[in-house]
């Protein structure tokens, strides 16, 4: 018989329910449970500090780095005083015109180079005593390319 | 977001209690220290930015988790399959009657406390053994609800199940360690 169900009890009407009186077991269970608990060894306890100590630890550690960001941003933001303004932007630009310049520069010295060179043939051939005429005539082509010449 | 003191003493309150229950669950304290450490860096890097107030929950859950995962390697690791058996649960002991267990303990009916012929780490020895014989969700449950004081919604969201399955188990818990340790004269 189970007088937590049984309604032809003497305690019928002043039963408390079954919840409550599984509750009220269970508290007794945990008080035990509880101080066993408060009685854990002396390394044990230990080693549950060194573990919180160690999770305190690294939650620093993910914070640190959550935050990391935003303090080297923040420190661009500071050293520079907003948005750049035109003389830095120019003065960025400044190694690219120079660069540009440089590269003009070379370009117009290796024309000038080589029109010397060619004024100098030319004039080289003006020089000489056999008329430049004589270049286009088949026969001295010829003579040139038996080597009668030497 | 809880402050680092906040954390600790979050953590400092249930470690202790936290370690015991997973020690019933592992049988293993060295395992069961990785355990709760496990489960407190978890909390500590996961959940750094959650407030204070939401922490002790947070942390049982994440607990239950790491003890789940320590039994997943454990499978793995030893190729055996976990007997499910012990997730099944057990027969609730209809014909126990709780409430002459409760009155034998107030002294009601008269009977001799056994707590006065044993010793009371003897009578802890004794509980925290049959908790540990105890399936595993029953057991979950049991210390989750009683021990941890957590509302039964609470629990049902921590082992991810109902809360009818939670007034099951913990009914269930508490008819069979009440049937169990009568049974060798211990009425807490």
């Amino acid at each position: 018989m189970n007088p937590l169900t049984e309604t032809n009890s003497p305690m019928a009407g002043h039963l408390p329910k079954p919840e409550a009186l599984e509750g009220q077991y269970a508290q007794r269970l945990t008080a035990h449970l509880s101080s066993g608990a408060q009685a854990l060894p002396h390394d044990i306890t230990e080693r549950l500090r060194f573990s919180r100590e160690r999770a305190l630890a690294s939650r620093r550690t993910a914070v640190a780095l959550a935050t990391a960001p935003a303090v080297v941003h923040a420190g661009r933001a500071a050293a520079l005083g907003g948005p750049p303004a035109l003389w830095l932007r120019l003065a960025s630009a400044l190694p690219l015109v120079v660069l540009v310049a440089g590269l003009v520069f070379i370009q117009h010295h290796h024309d000038l180079q080589q029109i010397e060179v060619a004024a100098e043939i030319d004039s080289a051939l003006l020089a000489d005593d056999l008329p430049p005429a004589a270049y286009g005539d088949p026969g001295f082509s010829e003579f040139l390319r038996n080597g009668d010449a030497l | 977001m809880a402050s680092d003191k906040e954390l600790s003493d979050c953590l400092k309150s249930v470690e202790k209690r936290a370690f015991k229950r997973t020690v019933y669950a592992v049988r293993d304290e060295d395992a069961a220290l990785d355990i709760v450490q496990d489960a407190m860096i978890r909390l500590a890097e996961k959940y750094a930015d959650r407030p204070a107030a939401e922490l002790p929950l947070l942390f049982q859950r994440i607990l239950s988790n790491a003890t789940m995962d320590w039994f997943r390697r454990q499978k793995v690791r030893n190729a055996v399959l976990q007997n499910m058996s012990d997730f099944d649960a057990d027969g609730s002991g209809d014909d126990f009657d709780l409430l002459e267990s409760l009155e034998t303990a107030d002294g009601m009916l008269g009977a001799e406390s056994a707590a006065e012929t044993v010793s009371r780490s003897q009578i802890l020895l004794l509980i925290e053994g049959q908790i540990g014989e105890l399936p595993a969700r029953q057991r979950e449950a049991f210390l989750l609800r009683y021990w941890e004081e957590l509302d039964t919604a609470e629990t049902a969201a921590v082992m991810g199940c109902s809360e009818g399955s939670v007034k099951t188990h913990c009914s269930r818990a508490v008819h069979a360690l009440a049937k169990a340790l009568r049974s060798k004269g211990i009425v807490p």
